[in-house]
């Protein structure tokens, strides 16, 4: 089919550009490995669809489809939550620049009005 | 020994100044942090006799607090006062926060406002949502129980104190971040009476029962902080 085609071709180029950020150092090894994994567990997903539901007969849940759309929940939230996290480390930093910024700022002036 | 006041600064004004005033004569010196304010109230607080830093963006209450406890540590306060800038804390409470750590009783004093002294127009919504925050800092962030105001923004901490409490949350959920760090170490805390004043102004400015909320996610978000 041709969607299985595409797809596939999506993944490959997505893991083949993991690794070339991974050897650039962008990418930690560590992160490229779980990205590779994603892809390639999406490529097997697409070519044979039953592995899904053998996954989710093991599960427990019925259909194949509903174990996908349950884990792919599951690790929206955590890559969401991720996010947040790295938002927060962000804020912080821009306040303890902030707090840079304004100390030296007052120093500044205090060294300008003794002269 | 040494008094700072810190107070964080955001649009207060026609109430900064006053504060100030009040405070100066129970202090050696008023700190205040403007977070970044468009009204001038900056200005207001540096007439009135304040030593104003100011941060060129708004980065909330607890940043601003942080930044004048560094602040007044690095010039020699050898007691920090945190102290709202809205007129709601009686500066009377100044010495009774301070005479603990004074005689040498304490090393960080928290005021509460359920020690028998009755707060002026606290909302039963306010009380009840307090109530409820009790029961959360004691369960989820081991606060005692003994603890009975859990989002007490007045405090006196030795300067030691201040370096070791060492709290990150910039926004609102550093009042529990300061009694979680300060019950969790060796620092000796007590709690004093004060007595706050609510007016129809403060209340619409001040936090919101959707607030704790808030908290309670800032709080969760700086548990997995390095």
């Amino acid at each position: 089919m041709l969607i299985q085609v595409i797809l596939v071709a999506i993944f490959a180029v997505a893991l083949a550009l993991t690794w070339k950020r991974a050897s650039q150092g962008t990418v930690p090894r560590r992160d490229a490995f779980l990205w590779s994994s994603l892809w390639i567990g999406a490529a097997v997903l697409v070519l044979r669809p039953e592995v899904a539901t053998l996954f989710a007969g093991m599960l427990g849940v019925g259909r194949g489809v509903d174990a996908v759309i349950y884990l792919s929940v599951i690790a929206l939230f955590a890559l969401v939550f991720r996010l947040f996290l790295r938002l927060e480390k962000m804020e912080r930093d821009i306040s303890s620049l902030v707090r840079t910024v304004s100390i030296a700022q007052r120093t500044e002036g205090r060294a300008q009005e003794k002269k | 020994m040494k008094i700072f006041a810190v107070i964080p600064n955001y649009n207060e004004r026609g109430r900064i100044g006053a504060v100030v005033r009040d405070l100066l004569p129970r202090v050696h010196r008023v700190v205040v942090v403007d977070d970044g304010s468009s009204d001038g109230s900056a200005e207001e607080a540096r007439a009135a006799g304040a030593d104003v830093v100011v941060h060129v963006l708004n980065r909330g209450q607890g940043a601003a607090l942080k930044t004048g406890t560094v602040l007044a540590v690095a010039e020699g306060a050898d007691v920090v006062v945190h102290f709202d800038a809205d007129g709601q804390h009686d500066p009377e409470a100044i010495p009774t926060l301070t005479t603990p750590i004074l005689e040498g009783r304490a090393d960080v004093v928290f005021g509460s406002r359920f020690l028998g002294v009755t707060s002026v127009g606290m909302p039963f919504s306010r009380r009840l949502l307090l109530a409820a925050a009790r029961q959360f800092s004691g369960v989820v962030l081991g606060i005692p129980r003994t603890v009975t105001d859990p989002q007490s923004g007045m405090r006196a901490m030795t300067a030691a104190a201040a370096e070791e409490i060492d709290f990150a949350q910039d926004r609102m959920a550093h009042c529990s971040e300061i009694l979680r760090n300060a019950y969790a170490s060796e620092l000796r805390c007590v709690e004093v009476p004060v007595q706050v004043r609510y007016t129809a102004e403060t209340l619409a400015k001040g936090q919101k029962a959707s607030d704790a909320f808030k908290i309670v996610w800032q709080l969760l978000l700086g548990a997995f902080q390095r």
